[in-house]
């Protein structure tokens, strides 16, 4: 269950914020919210990864198919990678990535600073 | 354990995040790059589907409409110049922000800044050619003299400024986020810089060639190869013209010396051949609906984002429309409600080299006369990206900068010449001129305008609703005494100085004369009998013929006809030597299957250089491989000469095919010309069948390969290629592989004006928008856009409008 709503919190998060903020606001948005919501460690990774990577791929499919624009096809040219669609494969890719990371770095600082909660259940 | 996983994961997301934000080598940094909200993706966007109601924009005395056609060209209603100046800044930065800027740096010689050492060599040459220098005492001139085009130019200024300040990371063109920069400041240095840019585009000289081959050939030779005048001269200005002045320009010295090494400096980087342009106005009498109609193309390096941007300028005084350079106010080539008027560069030699005689080593002075004169140091500093700052000191004299010294391409040890340009002189101010112009209602008032216009020298064609027609070779244009500045001079000498200025009232111009037409492209100014020393090694020999032919035979003209002829791909060198070149082959290398199958494409060719043609093919190369064969032996005495141009080649093939010119005296027995068109026909030959074997079809367009080619040459995939389209140099349709008509317009000057456009691009600089690249196909096949007037309200094929308040 927390696995679904961290992915999909991460995912709006994405999509609000990153309207506003690069990147690496977003990268902390996640840390938080994964910090929040406490998954597991693969969670934390997964959930970040997709929300992030997801939304990327879902904004450039979404970019491409408003705008018919023959620029991701350029650029590909340009940076050696053949056709947009490899383009949009590396920014989910690299989304993936830099989410997964973040979830999961919000993990460990949870796990960090609270104590197991295990002695309660067992006492 | 908890701790160990916690801070490797930290640190691993960190230096993953940072990773990720940095460039590396030619790569740009990832993250900014491919984030879909402010990388790249968002400038697939085209300018209609981010159109804003309105925009803020600070200082406006009212608010500004800014009114889009379907070609997204704005029009811009403002209801004062500094409103309306101010909003083409704005308007242009936000179109063309990263070219206008682009090209001003490169115009500094600052572009190592961006793209690091490489770019070294290229700075150190322009900073020491002096277009900063020109630009900053332009700057103090406009300061002193004409504060209020200065306060329209800041206006200008102000409104990119205020773009820049705007920009979010998603509007960024695509451009900075690849080369990872952000733009700077604008300013109204920069504005002119641009037109010093203009000039330094447009503006060769051959000095270090001509004293070499006076050296090499003698005198006499020289004179016979490289006349003045060619045997059938069709100047700009028509030849029964009668000057009804005395010259003021001065006599030639007695016992001149020149300095007479072997030169062997590498000359100066030229204008590319090819670049030149055509302009004509024909008046009433010859047009079938009785109004004057002009018609303008100027020929330049095919780029994009096109170095031309289109706009309508709109006051409740005068509604201007044409062609803008992005960074320059105003319109340059285009028409307002009552006149239009045109530019050709007018190619003069104004650029001379001056031998400076340093007193010392440490050059703090030079002869002059029977004194030594005292040198200014100029510390130019070039930020290098990843390295340190460059410091290049840069000797001035009185004449101007000495360009090649001991730390600049010393190739020898004596390379101390000073360049003596125009552009090095503050007393120019180009943008008033264009300020005027566009306001302008009659000929006196476009010949008032012209007044403050010193470089680059244009022939500015004129027509004007009431009826009149005129041309105007237009520039500061130094006094010179016969042949000076043609070869290197002796800056010690103070003879060897110009004396001034042709009187603005001495610049060669026409109004309304006899044959009813006026035009230029490139060639001769005037006549020989026009009493001031005329001379370049540029000249065009044949644009200019066959336009004035056609010109006087046509008769009830209408704008589909200098549509027309500005699409001519009539290719008259070739009617003129092709003949001559098939006669002096003979029935050499008939025996060849391969030579019949060219020799019948050829002799079935009509000259026309159209996309498909064959003949135009086979001709360029084996009419330029025949001229290789002429003049190897002269172009390999070991220094830097130019050829005669094609004009004289033919001549002498023509008329004198025996003349000792053509012997080649590596080789035994004695060579004529008919020798060279057979060596000249071989290497077509071996040259076609490695085309065939390669390529296959040698159509006109497939073997030309036209290509608009992206600012950043690395760029390729912003470029677009194979550009299936004909014309080439000395046709009308000037149109090469890499240069052509940058902008074609034509406008009839009728009680509505009629006015059509078209430049081989679009009106966005975006390479992902769909306004990037639009007119290309259009261009190509010698069709043109509406480009007539809009009044304000006017609600027929408009794309958005936008308030600027």
């Amino acid at each position: 269950m927390k696995f679904l709503l961290f992915t999909l919190l991460s995912a709006l998060v994405v999509v609000f914020l990153n309207i506003v903020a690069p990147y690496w606001v977003v990268m902390i948005a996640v840390t938080a919210l994964a910090a929040l919501i406490r998954p597991t460690v693969w969670g934390g990774f997964l959930g970040g990864g997709l929300g992030m990577g997801l939304v990327w791929l879902g904004q450039t499919l979404y970019i491409s198919a408003v705008t018919s624009s023959t620029l991701p096809d350029k650029m590909g040219a340009l940076m050696g990678l053949g056709s947009g669609l490899s383009l949009m494969l590396l920014t989910a890719v690299l989304g993936f990535i830099l989410g997964g990371c973040s979830g999961l770095l919000g993990v460990m600082f949870r796990n960090l600073i609270q104590k197991k909660p295990t002695d309660v259940y067992l006492g | 354990m908890k701790y160990i996983s916690f801070f490797s994961i930290l640190i691993l997301t960190c230096a993953l995040g940072v990773l990720v934000s940095l460039p590396f080598g030619q790569i740009p940094p990832l993250a900014p790059l491919l984030d879909p909200n402010h990388g790249f993706w968002q400038n697939s966007f085209s300018e209609d589907q981010l159109a804003e109601e309105s925009l803020d924009l600070e200082n406006l005395n009212a608010a500004v409409e800014v009114v889009y056609d379907e070609q997204l060209i704005p029009h811009i209603y403002a209801e004062n110049e500094l409103d309306l100046y101010r909003a083409q800044g704005y308007i242009t930065a936000k179109h063309r922000l990263w070219q206008m800027e682009f090209q001003t740096r490169a115009a500094a010689g600052r572009l190592s800044e961006i793209v690091g050492p490489m770019a070294l060599e290229l700075d150190r040459m322009t900073r020491r050619k002096g277009l900063a220098y020109g630009a900053e005492k332009g700057i103090s001139y406009l300061t002193e003299n004409d504060p209020a085009t200065l306060a329209l130019v800041e206006a200008y200024a102000d409104g990119v400024n205020q773009y820049i300040a705007q920009l979010t990371n998603a509007r960024l063109p695509v451009e900075y986020k690849l080369l990872n920069y952000r733009p700077e400041a604008w300013s109204a240095y920069k504005s002119l810089l641009l037109l010093k840019y203009m000039s330094d585009m447009l503006v060769g000289d051959r000095d270090l060639e001509y004293s070499n081959l006076k050296k090499i050939l003698g005198k006499v030779n020289l004179d016979r190869l490289y006349p003045d005048f060619p045997i059938e001269n069709d100047p700009v200005i028509e030849k029964e013209r009668v000057w009804d002045f005395t010259s003021s320009a001065p006599a030639k010295p007695d016992s001149l010396n020149y300095p007479e090494e072997t030169l062997q400096l590498e000359p100066l980087v030229q204008p590319t051949e090819g670049t030149g342009s055509n302009n004509w106005a024909v008046s009433g009498k010859k047009t079938k609906n009785g109004n004057p109609i002009l018609a303008n193309d100027p020929h330049l390096s095919l780029n994009l984002p096109s170095l031309w941007y289109s706009m309508q300028l709109s006051t409740p005084t005068h509604t201007v429309k044409g062609a803008t350079l992005p960074g320059a106010l105003g319109i340059i080539s285009g028409f307002n409600e009552n006149i239009a008027w045109g530019v050709t560069n007018a190619t003069k030699d104004t650029r001379d080299w001056y031998k400076i005689t340093f007193q010392d080593a440490s050059r703090k002075a030079y002869k002059y006369g029977q004194e030594w004169k005292p040198t200014e140091f100029r510390v130019e500093e070039i930020l290098v990206k990843g390295q340190e700052t460059f410091l290049d000191t840069v000797v001035y004299t009185h004449y101007g900068p000495v360009v090649y010294d001991q730390s600049f391409k010393a190739d020898r040890q004596d390379v101390n010449f000073a360049l003596r340009w125009i552009v090095h002189q503050g007393t120019s101010n180009e943008q008033k001129t264009f300020i005027q112009l566009n306001k302008a209602t009659n000929h006196e008032q476009y010949t008032e305008a012209l007044k403050d216009y010193a470089a680059p020298a244009q022939n500015f064609v004129f027509a004007s609703k009431s009826g009149d027609i005129a041309m105007r070779i237009q520039g500061k244009f130094p006094l010179k005494w016969e042949e000076q500045g043609k070869f290197f001079m002796d800056g010690a000498d103070p003879r060897m100085e110009w004396q001034g200025f042709i009187p603005f009232e001495h610049n060669a111009n026409t109004l309304n004369p006899e044959r009813g037409f006026v035009s230029s492209a490139n060639q001769h100014p005037v006549d020989s009998t026009y009493p001031y020393y005329v001379f370049d090694n540029s000249y065009e020999h044949y644009r200019n013929r066959r336009l004035n032919r056609e010109l006087a035979a046509m008769e009830q003209i209408t704008v589909e006809d200098m549509k027309g002829l500005q699409f001519d791909s009539y290719n008259l060198q070739a009617e003129e030597s092709l003949p001559v070149m098939l006669n002096l082959l003979a029935t050499y290398g008939s025996s060849s299957k391969e030579a019949q199958k060219y020799l019948t494409d050829l002799r079935a060719w009509d000259f026309f250089a159209d996309p498909a043609k064959k003949g135009q093919t086979l001709y360029s190369i084996w009419f330029a491989e025949t001229a290789e064969s002429v003049w190897r032996e002269l172009m390999d005495q070991g220094a830097p000469v130019v050829r005669p141009n094609n004009y004289q080649t033919i001549a002498l093939m023509r008329d004198t095919p025996e003349d000792a010119i053509f012997d080649v005296h590596m080789a035994e027995g004695v060579q004529t010309a008919q020798y060279h068109v057979r060596v000249g026909f071989d290497s077509l030959l071996v040259a076609m069948k490695k085309w065939e074997s390669k390529e296959g079809d040698y159509g006109w367009a497939d073997y030309k390969k036209t290509t608009i080619q992206h600012l950043v040459p690395t760029f390729k995939a912003f470029s677009v290629p194979d550009v299936y389209t004909g014309g080439g140099a000395g046709i009308l349709n000037a149109t090469g592989p890499r240069h052509g008509a940058s902008w074609r317009m034509v406008v009839e000057l009728g009680s509505t004006i009629q006015a059509f456009g078209i430049y081989p691009g679009g009106q966005s600089g975006n390479p992902g928008s769909r306004f990037y690249d639009n007119f290309i196909p259009i261009w190509a096949k010698g069709d043109y856009v509406d480009f007539g007037l809009k009044k304000k309200g006017d609600q027929k094929g408009i794309l958005f409008k936008t308030i600027l308040n």
